[in-house]
């Protein structure tokens, strides 16, 4: 397995091009050579330099998960289905008006507000849906911000381009909502801390989604286009199991879509990932099954559970206790998705040693693989 | 007509520029004062594939007897005059020969288009004065900017390369046609000539 | 330089080929000259519209060279002496009429200027027009050094009304933009008066003229011409009664061969004819020198064309007569392209001759062969510091990569011909003619039936639009053609001098001409038109990307912004650029030299020592575009 960190030229070869790239932004905006543009990484014009922070800091180039994990969490990466966390829970935010406007329980939204409020945070990256509902990473600076931000449209979007971005000068404390492999590539920023760039110290909390997979923004979004009148959409949703409908609501009502169809537009790259729940966040937040306008929280870091316990404090979000058999099915959930995405890498790679971008260790490679 | 000798038949002067430093008036300017003079002068030009930011050769022959070909042989070149380092070697290369005056104007023009890096000033230097006879340092740039205007480097040289007497011409034969070319800036460009007499009486 | 309108006759003045062509029509008493701009041939109706009033003369900047040559001959037709300068690509716009011309005749004499490009320094390809003459049955003349630019010129008016047919003046770059002793003829003053003398079915001043003309009549016409060349004085033959080797030769390879024998010594064993009338062949001349020596050699720019028909000529010969060695293009002895020089006729002799002859000294030599290789830089051509282009073509190559599809630009002749290279980025994928850009445009958008799925943008000139643009851009429109139009609109003829086009809102006379604007034109075409400022990058780009998104039909997007070189004439710079040190990353991540590397601005350069960026502040026009484009603001503009 190749470690050494190479330049633009090699993370177009070997990951853009190839169907790996995840759009999580971590190549992009802090130089003029990679730009994201609906849905697509482009490389503007070629960068001559051998070694590239894009190519260090992307979630499919080589990761040494013991090592970001010591980054993060103090212990070496195990084969722990949830990852490494301290508690795991039920909540919802306080507040009906979050709510409403939520996908399940509003909780990153109630936690998002209050970091902001106490000064945890400053500033927060999110992922808006535009006008023509595909997504938009945005630097929420208030409350009101915050708010446009509630739902989910499933697609990719690169917001740790928009991170990058932010001036190098400045010292705002940020917070961010992610995907899994964001939370990869920015603990390996953590790990490597970028230079000329605005600096990953600020970066002072990231709360992390569920995910199963995401939809590439330009396909789907063509093929949604042709399917719906965008502009009457308010809202998507991909209920939990047995259902299997990707949703649309509009003023007048529910249109569903057969989710076979639209797994068609998953993106490639999410058929190698092992992480459902955001492993490397400092919260991580996804839906209840079978419990409506609720979220499944896990708490994975200090700084989670210093936010956790504010947000009990100042009443912003109501706790409850996930039921044994969510808890079981969510365990068995994620590891379906580990084992599944190890099988996948190594069908690709064809050599049960050459794990693409993974560096595991070898007693939780084979506990994984078998 | 013909008040001074030329000292060889055809003598054959290479006047070299980048595009935009304006070597072809160095040119213009010498070929009348030769042609009121009496001479035979072929005054011809190549311009490098690419005319803005390229090289402009200006080739000058002159004679008593023949109208010469615009095109000096290889190796042909009695007199080099550069304006640019670069430009000025590569002209050595192609028509130098182990009796050649060189005239250099040591200022390098950063080579547009970048297809490769600019070579070490002096090295160059060096190498230029390796291939030449004699070989005079006219600082016409750095000089034209302390009289205002870099683009009088052109007039510097000219003073210089009429007052090193290589040409059968002299100061004198040059004053009426500085005049006419430039009647409302004489007096600058008069300035920039002499200027260039006094630093080739210099470096001699 | 003086006016050539001196009336100085005896006088010798030094006058580039161009000024001496303009002067040898001068004298010849010249009424009407029509062009379009095309080096190397583009200072001869300048030096004529300079003196054009004062001596009663009508100069005219045409669209193209095919109006040029029309609007000439109507003045021919009127009586009035007419000449059309153009360079070898402008000759061959002009076919069409010149064939039909060929067969018509003149009224008063009508003379075409065509000048070659050896070597394409100046060209987008290398043609060798005497074959027109050839091709077209017309007199064909070429002058061998500045005198004979002048003239032959204006014995060309005189051969044309004699023979009653079109003459065609051959010149090449060598001739035309060099400057050599010409000795000035007298000036006649002609009083014209105008009159189309036309009168029964196709018949003009009494003859037979636009229609139901035998072929033969052009060959017959040649004869008489033919007669004339026998005893041309621009013919002439320099060497010994018997020369062991005979060079034929014309134009500036004329002046070669003469120094290429004296400088090794052969003048006593070689012999040069110099053929000036070039077509027809004067064939008894020719006849009498061939008989002079078994050994010929033909040095000539750029095809093999005196050397064939000399060697038509020698075939067609009394069998019986002794062979000749022929040595030129054919042989090998002398390149078959390109442009010659004295070096290349020194080569040929040393090998036909048996000499040995070395140009350089070896010792000399092997110093030259010892500079290190990092001296050879080769200084390739940019756009200016300042130049609207550039920042067009960075627009382009934007949209281009964020759009994604694999899309392209076709290019043009102009400046903005560098879109080729890395100077515009690239982004021009074709390169033909005068109006190639959207004639072959409106062929790759009409491919979508056959699965074609790349965005097309054609890129051409404002001058260009006006030559050659126009019908492309309508069939475009009318067949629903799938492209862009882009049109660089930086109101100038840059490349060949500045020279008047109808946008720019004057004549080659210096009169005001009503500024016709190409996006009215555009407009007028129902079809959707965008005007931007290239400078104003996001905007710019911006619209390009909308522009393609539309993906049918033709659209036209025109990036306006005047050339810099007039505008740097005209005003001073409008800002002070500095690259902060402190803030330029240079070679790092997060750059990699972005500015000296991709952008190519001469007016910014590489610092190896101190591994930034900076301005030099001698080529840098202060129109402070590149501040956009520095990815970490590093780069500064100061209003001045």
């Amino acid at each position: 397995m190749v470690t050494k960190v190479k330049g633009a030229k090699e993370l177009q070869d070997e990951v853009i091009n190839t169907g790996l790239c995840t759009l999580c932004g971590a190549c992009a905006g802090s130089c003029p050579y990679l730009v994201s543009y609906k849905g697509r990484m482009v490389l503007m014009d070629n960068c001559n330099l051998s070694e590239g922070q894009c190519y260090q800091y992307c979630p499919r180039t080589h990761i040494d998960m013991d090592a970001i994990s010591r980054e993060v969490f103090d212990v070496p990466y195990s084969e722990q289905q949830l990852g490494t966390f301290k508690e795991i829970f039920i909540a919802r935010s306080a507040d009906n008006h979050i709510r409403g406007k939520a996908q399940y329980g509003g909780t990153v939204t109630a936690l998002i507000s209050l970091a902001m409020k106490e000064g945890l945070i400053d500033r927060a990256i999110l992922t808006q849906t535009s006008n023509d509902k595909t997504p938009e990473a945005v630097l929420a600076q208030n409350e009101k911000d915050v708010l446009q931000c509630t739902s989910s449209n499933y697609m990719a979007c690169p917001v740790i381009e928009k991170f990058n971005k932010l001036p190098k000068e400045d010292n705002f404390k940020v917070g961010i909502v992610t995907t899994p492999c964001q939370g990869l590539a920015l603990s390996k920023m953590k790990l490597h801390p970028p230079h000329n760039r605005f600096s990953i110290d600020n970066l002072k909390l990231v709360i992390g989604l569920f995910c199963t997979w995401a939809l590439s923004t330009d396909q789907f979004h063509s093929f949604l286009m042709e399917t719906l009148n965008i502009p009457l959409v308010k809202k998507f949703d991909i209920p939990p199991p047995p259902a299997n409908t990707f949703d649309a609501y509009t003023s007048s009502g529910k249109i569903s879509i057969s989710l076979n169809q639209v797994r068609k537009y998953t993106m490639p790259t999410c058929a190698y990932c092992l992480d459902m729940t955001s492993e490397f966040a400092d919260i991580s937040i996804g839906a209840v099954e079978g419990i409506e306008g609720w979220n499944t929280v896990i708490v994975r870091t200090n700084t989670g559970a210093e936010l956790i316990s504010r947000a009990k404090q100042k009443g912003a979000i109501e706790i409850g206790a996930l039921p044994p058999q969510n808890l079981a099915h969510l365990k068995e959930a994620a590891l379906i998705k580990k084992k599944r995405g190890l099988g996948e890498i190594i069908k690709r790679t064809g050599d049960r040693n050459n794990l693409l971008y993974l560096g595991l260790s070898q007693q939780v490679a084979d506990k994984l693989i078998s | 007509m013909i008040t001074k000798k030329l000292r060889k038949d055809p003598l054959n002067l290479i006047i070299i520029g980048v595009a935009g430093q304006g070597n072809v008036l160095i040119s213009q300017l010498v070929c009348q004062a030769l042609a009121k003079e009496g001479y035979l002068v072929t005054f011809g030009q190549t311009y490098s594939s690419n005319q803005r930011g390229g090289s402009v050769n200006n080739y000058v022959r002159v004679s008593k007897e023949i109208q010469c070909s615009p095109i000096i042989p290889s190796g042909a070149a009695d007199v080099i005059l550069g304006m640019e380092p670069l430009d000025t070697l590569r002209m050595l290369a192609q028509y130098g020969n182990p009796k050649v005056i060189t005239i250099v104007n040591p200022r390098p023009i950063d080579v547009a288009g970048r297809v490769s890096d600019y070579p070490d000033i002096h090295k160059l230097i060096e190498t230029i004065k390796s291939l030449s006879a004699k070989t005079w340092i006219i600082n016409a740039t750095e000089e034209a900017e302390k009289l205002g205007d870099a683009i009088l480097a052109n007039m510097i040289l000219t003073g210089s390369l009429v007052g090193s007497g290589i040409l059968p011409l002299d100061e004198k034969t040059m004053v009426p046609l500085i005049q006419e070319r430039f009647p409302n800036d004489f007096d600058i460009n008069m300035a920039a000539f002499n200027k260039g007499v006094e630093l080739y009486q210099a470096v001699a | 330089m003086p006016d050539i309108d001196i009336d100085a006759q005896g006088t010798t003045l030094l006058l580039m080929g161009n000024e001496a062509i303009a002067r040898g029509a001068l004298e010849a008493g010249v009424g009407f000259v029509a062009a379009y701009p095309g080096t190397p041939s583009s200072e001869i109706l300048p030096a004529i519209a300079e003196v054009a009033r004062q001596r009663g003369i009508y100069a005219e900047w045409s669209v193209n060279e095919i109006v040029a040559i029309e609007a000439a001959t109507a003045a021919s037709l009127a009586g009035i002496r007419a000449m059309s300068p153009m360079k070898q690509n402008g000759t061959q716009v002009a076919l069409d009429f010149l064939g039909n011309l060929a067969q018509r005749g003149v009224g008063a004499g009508l003379v075409l200027v065509t000048v070659d490009d050896p070597g394409s320094h100046n060209s987008s390809n290398e043609q060798d027009t005497r074959h027109v003459a050839k091709w077209l049955d017309i007199p064909m003349l070429e002058p061998g050094d500045f005198q004979e630019a002048k003239d032959m010129t204006r014995w060309a008016f005189d051969l044309s009304e004699e023979v009653d047919i079109i003459c065609m003046l051959r010149a090449v770059s060598k001739i035309s933009h060099t400057r050599g002793n010409v000795k000035l003829g007298d000036l006649p003053t002609r009083q014209y008066k105008a009159s189309f003398p036309y009168d029964g079915a196709g018949r003009v001043g009494g003859r037979q003229r636009m229609w139901g003309i035998p072929h033969d009549v052009q060959h017959k016409k040649l004869a008489i011409a033919r007669e004339k060349y026998e005893t041309s004085p621009f013919n002439r033959y320099v060497g010994p009664d018997k020369p062991e080797l005979l060079i034929i030769t014309s134009g500036a390879t004329w002046l070669y061969s003469q120094e290429a024998v004296r400088t090794v010594g052969l003048e006593k064993r070689v012999g040069i004819l110099k053929l000036g009338t070039i077509w027809p062949l004067p064939e008894k001349l020719v006849t009498e020198h061939l008989d002079k020596s078994l050994e010929v050699l033909f040095v000539e720019e750029i095809d093999p064309f005196i050397e064939g028909s000399v060697m038509e000529l020698a075939a067609s010969q009394v069998p019986g007569k002794p062979q000749h060695t022929f040595y030129g293009k054919r042989s090998g002895h002398i390149n078959a392209y390109g442009e010659l020089s004295p070096d290349d006729v020194i080569k040929a002799l040393n090998k036909i001759m048996g000499i040995n002859y070395q140009a350089r000294d070896p010792a000399y030599l092997k110093k030259v062969e010892a500079i290190p290789r990092e001296y050879a830089v080769n200084r390739g051509g940019a756009l200016c510091p300042g130049c609207p282009h550039r920042a067009s073509f960075w627009n382009i190559r934007t949209a281009l990569k964020l759009d994604g599809r694999g899309g392209f630009a076709t290019g043009d002749i102009g400046c903005y011909t560098q879109g080729l290279l890395p100077g515009g980025f690239s982004v021009v994928k074709t390169l033909y003619c005068m109006g190639g850009s959207a004639g072959i445009a409106t062929g790759f958008g009409k491919l979508g039936q056959f699965g074609f799925k790349q965005p097309v943008l054609a890129v051409c000139g404002d001058s260009t639009f006006f030559h050659a643009t126009i019908p492309a851009l309508i069939n475009g429109i009318f067949n629903n053609s799938n492209f862009t139009l882009v049109v660089l609109d930086n109101t100038a003829t840059a490349m060949t001098g500045f020279q008047p086009h109808p946008g720019t809102g004057r004549t080659a006379m210096g009169e005001p001409a009503r500024a016709i604007k190409i996006e009215d034109i555009c407009r007028s075409l129902g079809v959707p038109v965008e005007v931007c400022d290239p400078f104003k990058f996001k905007e710019t780009t911006e619209t390009l990307l909308k522009m393609m998104a539309i993906d049918k039909g033709t659209r036209v997007v025109v990036m306006k912004r005047e050339c810099e070189l007039i505008r740097g004439r005209r005003e001073s710079p409008p800002y002070k650029v500095t690259v902060s040190p402190d803030l330029c990353l240079g070679d790092d991540c997060g750059c990699d030299r972005l500015c000296t590397r991709i952008f190519l601005c001469p007016g910014l350069r590489w610092n190896k020592e101190t591994g930034k960026s900076e301005i030099d502040p001698i080529l840098c026009t202060g129109c402070g575009v590149c501040v956009d484009i520095c990815p970490q603001g590093a780069i500064k503009r100061e209003v001045l």
